[in-house]
C-alpha cells in the first residue's frame, strides 16, 4: 500500500509540474505584453523597460519558471503586478464565493430537477409532465446571460425583492447570503435542473415498472411510499452519477454568473487576469485548480482500494 | 446631441491644401452640460456606493497608470494643484498658483499649513519633497518620464518648496494637478515600501481602508482632513463592474448610487427613469486613427521606410491620408454609431480648454468626390486597398465598420482587423500596421494631448510622424508661460497636422455620470474623474 501511495504521490507532483509548464508557457505565448498592458497609457518605452525589470520579464523563460517555482514551493504565488495584492489573498477570498455559488446552484439543480422529474414520470402524458418537460427544455435551451438579465430586470428593478449584485457569505449572514446568491444560482443552476430532471425522470419510468415495484405495490404500500421510499431511492444512483459529472461544467460555468451578478469568484478573477495578462495571477489560479483536480482524484484512487480491496492496482494486490 | 458645423474661416495652411481641403467647419461643441449634480442640502453619513468600469491598478501615485484610479485617488490623495469646472488649475494643498521666475528655470510653491496625512503626520515641504522624488526616481514609476524636465526640489522652509528645473516646462503644473502631484506620507512610505499600493496613506477627505481583488475597494471619513466639516459621508465604496449593462442595472436597482461610465446606447434610457440623474461633461481626451507613416523599429525608434505589408502610399503620400480623413462623415459616425452622444472632433484640444482656439477647432469638409479627385491626382486607381487595427468589442467593431462604409464612398477599401486589447497594443507598438483605431483619455495641458503622440520620437508617436517644424512649434509652447501665445502655437501646430495627417481626429467622448437622485454633490468636470468631497445623500 506504502509504495503505491509513494508511486500515486510522484505521479501527482510530476503531473503539477508539468500542468505549472504548460501554463506558464502557454500565457507567454498570448499575444500582449504583459508590461505594455500594465504601462496603459504612459507607455514609454523607458517605462516598460522599468517596468519588464521590476517583474523579471526582461529574464530567459527558464529563469522566469525557476523563480516561480522556487516561491511557489515555499506558498508564495507573489503579487498581482497590476493590484499589487497578494494573489494568495485574492485567491482566498475568490474561492469560497464561486464554491458557495455552486453548492447554491447544486442545491437548487438537484431539488428542481428531481421534483420535476418524479413528478414527469409520475404523472405521464398528463399536464403536469408537458409542463415540467416545457420547464427541462427551457432550462436548456435558455442561455444563462439572457435568463440573468430577465431576472435582474424583473426581480431587481421592476419588482426590487433582490439585489441585483454582491455576495454575503453563508458564514456571515446566511438569510442575506440566500437573499444575495439566489438568482445567480438559479441561473447558474437551470441548465443543470434541466438534466436532472430528464435522468430522474428516465430512471422513475424504468423504475416504476420494474418487479420490485410491482411488488411494493402488491404488499399494499401507499402511492407515496412506493415512489419516494423505492422507485426513487433506486433512480438516485443514476442522477447521482450525473450531478458527479456535471459538478466541474456547474463550476467553470459560475464564469458567466459571476460576470453578471458581480460576483468576486474565482472564474471572473481568472478572466479579468487573462484580460490583463496578470501573469502571477494566472499561474496562481492554475496551480490551485490544478493541485485541487490532482488532490481529488489521489484521493479518489486511494478510496477507491480502501473502499474494495478487490481492486488491484498495477497487477499488484494492495 | 446635434452637432452644429459652424462655417469659419480656415488656417492659412489649410487654405493651401489642394481640392476639397480648402472646404472647413469648425466645431461647435458648447452644448448644456452639467457637472455637479445640485447642491441641496445634504445630511451626514452614509456610504456611497459607486460602480467603477474597470478595476484600478495599483493605488500608488508614483506608479499607478489607469483613469479609474484617479478617480479613487480623488478621494484619498489630494495633489499640489486640481482643477476646477473650467478646467482652470487651482490650488489643493498648494496655498496658490505657482511663481516662475523670469527664466522658467525656478518653480517656487507655497503650501496649506496645518495639514496631515491620514496617519496624523504632518504634510509639509520635506513631505512634498519625498514624494516627487519617489515619483522621479522610484524604480517602474510611470512619473519619471512627466518629471524629466525637474531638475531637483528644494525645501526653502517648512511651507515652500523650490522646484529647479532643466529647462523651462510650463506644463509641469498641469502634470502637478495629477499623480505626479500627490503628496504621500513619509512615515507611510518608509514602513510599507515598495507595498505602499496596499495601504496607501495621503491627505483626502477619505482614507483607504480595504481592497478586494476585482470586487470593491473601500475609503472611508478622514478625520485628520484639513477640510473635514464639509465631508458628509462616511465613506464611498468602490464596487467594479465591468459591463455597461450590468453597471446601468445596477444603477436602476438601487445596488449603487453613482455609475461612473454610462454607455452611449444607455444615456437616453438614463435621462427617462425619474429617480436617476445625468451628470455630463466633455472629455479631454479623443478618439482617432492614428496612421503608420514610418514606425519601423518600435514606438521611440528614428522613422523609417515601412516595409511589406504595410508599407504604400498611404504612409509615403499625404494626398492618400487627406483623401482617407475627406470620406470620413465625423456626424454621422456620431449620430450612426453612438447615437450623438459625443462630439465629433477634428483635433486634440478640447473646445471646453481655454487653449481651445478656432484654428484648433477647424476640421476638414466631408466630402467624397474630392476624396476621389485627391486619389486620382495622386496617381493611384480606385479602391485604394488599406487595413485598420481596431478592438474586438462591439462598440470598436461597429465603429470600424462606419469608417469602412464611409472609405468605401471615397475610394477606398478598408479591411477591418479586430485584435483583442492588450494584443493590439504590442502589435501597433512594433509598427506592425497600417491604421489603428484608437484613443486618448486626455490631459489638462495640450501638451500632454499632443506631443508625446507627434513629436519626433516621441514616447507614444507610434506613426513614426517626424516635422521638424512640428517639433519646434511644441518646444516653444512647452517655454511659454503665456497662454495666448501658446493657444497660437498649438493652432499653428494643428494646422500641420491637419496638412500631414499622421492622426485623424474623430470624436471626443462624454463623461456621462449616471447618479441616484437620492445623492448630491457628486461633481464631475472635464477631466473625468469622479468628487465625492462635499457629496452626500439628500437631506428629507
Amino acid at each position: 500500500m506504502s509504495r503505491y501511495v509513494l508511486r500515486r504521490l510522484l505521479e501527482s507532483a510530476v503531473t503539477l509540474i508539468l500542468a505549472t509548464i504548460v501554463v506558464f508557457i502557454g500565457i507567454r505565448a498570448l499575444p500582449g505584453d504583459p508590461a505594455r498592458t500594465l504601462a496603459g497609457e504612459e507607455s514609454d518605452p523607458a517605462t516598460l523597460a522599468a517596468i519588464r525589470s521590476s517583474y523579471g520579464l526582461d529574464q530567459p523563460l527558464p529563469v522566469q519558471y525557476l523563480r516561480y517555482v522556487q516561491k511557489a514551493a515555499t506558498g508564495d504565488l507573489g503579487r498581482s503586478p497590476r493590484t499589487g495584492l497578494e494573489v494568495a489573498d485574492s485567491i482566498g477570498h475568490a474561492l469560497p464565493v464561486t464554491l458557495q455559488l455552486s453548492a447554491f446552484a447544486l442545491l437548487i439543480a438537484v431539488l428542481i430537477g428531481i421534483g420535476a422529474g418524479v413528478v414527469a414520470a409520475v404523472r405521464r402524458r398528463k399536464p403536469a409532465e408537458w409542463a415540467a418537460n416545457g420547464v427541462a427544455l427551457l432550462g436548456l435551451s435558455v442561455p444563462n446571460f439572457w435568463l440573468g438579465q430577465m431576472l435582474i430586470l424583473w426581480l431587481a428593478i421592476a419588482y426590487p425583492v433582490f439585489p441585483a449584485s454582491g455576495f454575503v457569505s453563508f458564514f456571515d449572514d446566511p438569510a442575506q447570503s440566500v437573499r444575495h446568491l439566489l438568482l445567480p444560482a438559479l441561473v447558474l443552476g437551470s441548465g443543470l435542473a434541466a438534466i436532472v430532471m430528464r435522468q430522474t425522470r428516465s430512471a422513475m419510468l424504468e423504475a416504476l415498472t420494474a418487479d420490485y415495484v410491482r411488488t411494493a405495490r402488491a404488499k399494499g404500500l401507499g402511492s407515496a411510499q412506493v415512489v419516494l421510499g423505492h422507485a426513487l431511492r433506486n433512480s438516485l444512483i443514476v442522477v447521482v452519477t450525473i450531478v458527479g459529472l456535471q459538478l466541474g461544467a456547474l463550476i467553470s460555468g459560475a464564469v458567466v454568473t459571476e460576470q453578471l451578478f458581480v460576483l468576486p469568484g474565482f472564474g471572473k478573477l481568472t478572466i479579468d487576469a487573462v484580460f490583463t495578462r496578470d501573469y502571477p495571477m494566472i499561474q496562481g489560479v492554475v496551480l490551485v485548480t490544478a493541485t485541487a483536480y490532482i488532490l481529488i482524484n489521489l484521493i479518489v484512487d486511494l478510496l477507491y482500494s480502501v473502499i474494495d480491496p478487490r481492486i488491484r492496482v498495477g497487477g499488484t494486490a494492495l | 446631441m446635434p452637432i452644429k458645423p459652424v462655417l469659419s474661416a480656415c488656417g492659412v495652411a489649410l487654405l493651401t491644401l489642394s481640392l476639397g481641403l480648402t472646404a472647413c467647419s469648425a466645431i461647435d461643441s458648447a452644448t448644456p452640460q452639467q457637472s455637479t449634480t445640485e447642491e441641496r442640502p445634504a445630511k451626514q453619513g452614509g456610504i456611497l456606493r459607486v460602480a467603477l468600469s474597470a478595476e484600478p491598478d495599483k493605488l500608488d501615485p508614483s506608479v499607478a497608470r489607469t483613469l479609474v484610479g484617479r478617480s479613487v485617488f480623488n478621494a484619498i490623495c489630494e495633489k499640489l494643484y486640481d482643477v476646477d469646472e473650467k478646467l482652470a488649475l487651482v490650488p489643493q494643498l498648494a496655498a496658490a498658483l505657482p511663481e516662475f521666475s523670469t527664466d522658467g528655470l525656478t518653480i517656487t510653491i507655497k503650501l496649506r499649513t496645518g495639514v496631515k496625512f491620514a496617519d496624523g503626520t504632518a504634510m509639509d515641504a520635506a513631505a512634498v519633497k519625498t514624494s516627487l522624488d519617489r515619483h522621479k526616481t522610484l524604480t517602474g514609476s510611470a512619473r519619471t518620464s512627466e518629471l524629466t524636465s525637474l531638475a531637483r526640489v528644494e525645501v526653502v522652509d517648512p511651507s515652500t518648496v523650490a522646484l529647479k528645473m532643466n529647462t523651462a516646462f510650463t506644463p509641469l503644473i498641469a502634470v502637478l494637478a495629477d499623480r505626479a502631484g500627490m503628496i504621500m506620507s513619509p512615515a507611510a512610505l518608509q514602513a510599507s515600501g515598495d507595498n505602499f499600493a496596499t495601504n496607501p496613506v495621503c491627505v483626502g477627505p477619505f482614507k483607504f481602508a480595504s481592497r478586494i481583488a476585482q470586487d470593491r475597494i473601500e475609503v472611508v471619513k478622514d478625520p485628520n482632513y484639513y477640510d473635514a466639516a464639509k465631508v458628509h459621508l462616511d465613506g464611498v465604496t468602490y464596487k467594479i463592474m465591468a459591463d455597461a449593462t450590468t453597471r446601468f442595472n445596477n444603477l436602476r436597482s438601487g445596488d449603487v448610487e453613482v455609475l461612473d461610465t454610462v454607455a452611449a446606447t444607455d444615456v437616453d434610457a438614463l435621462k427617462a427613469e425619474a429617480n436617476l440623474k445625468l451628470i455630463t461633461s466633455d472629455s479631454l481626451g479623443y478618439q482617432g486613427i492614428t496612421i503608420n507613416l514610418g514606425n519601423v523599429n518600435g514606438v521611440g525608434k528614428a522613422p523609417a521606410a515601412l516595409g511589406a505589408p504595410y508599407a504604400g502610399p498611404l504612409a509615403t503620400d499625404k494626398r492618400v491620408r487627406q483623401a482617407f480623413e475627406l470620406s470620413l462623415d465625423r456626424a454621422a459616425i456620431n449620430q450612426i454609431v453612438f447615437r450623438g452622444q459625443y462630439t465629433p472632433t477634428c483635433g486634440p484640444i478640447s473646445a471646453a480648454s481655454p487653449f481651445s482656439s478656432e484654428v484648433a477647432q477647424a476640421c476638414p469638409k466631408h466630402d467624397p468626390a474630392a476624396a476621389k479627385a485627391l486619389l486620382t491626382s495622386a496617381g493611384l486607381a480606385t479602391p485604394v486597398k488599406i487595413s485598420m487595427v481596431i478592438g474586438n468589442t462591439a462598440d470598436a467593431r461597429r465603429l470600424g465598420e462606419a469608417v469602412q462604409a464611409q472609405a468605401k464612398e471615397g475610394g477606398f477599401e478598408l479591411e477591418l482587423q479586430p485584435v483583442e486589447f492588450a494584443a493590439s497594443l504590442t502589435q501597433t507598438d512594433a509598427g506592425k500596421y497600417q491604421m489603428f483605431q484608437i484613443g486618448w483619455s486626455g490631459r489638462v495641458d495640450p501638451d500632454g494631448n499632443i506631443a508625446n503622440f507627434v513629436r519626433t520620437n516621441g514616447s507614444q508617436n507610434i506613426c513614426g510622424y517626424s516635422n521638424p517644424a512640428v517639433d519646434t512649434l511644441l518646444d516653444q509652447a512647452r517655454k511659454s508661460a503665456d497662454v495666448e501665445a501658446r493657444r497660437d502655437l498649438y493652432g499653428r501646430v494643428i494646422t500641420k497636422l491637419h496638412e500631414d495627417v499622421p492622426l485623424i481626429y474623430l470624436y471626443r467622448v462624454k463623461n456621462f455620470t449616471g447618479v441616484s437622485s437620492k445623492t448630491v454633490g457628486v461633481r464631475v468636470y472635464g477631466d473625468g474623474l469622479l468628487r465625492f468631497g462635499v457629496a452626500g445623500f439628500a437631506a428629507a
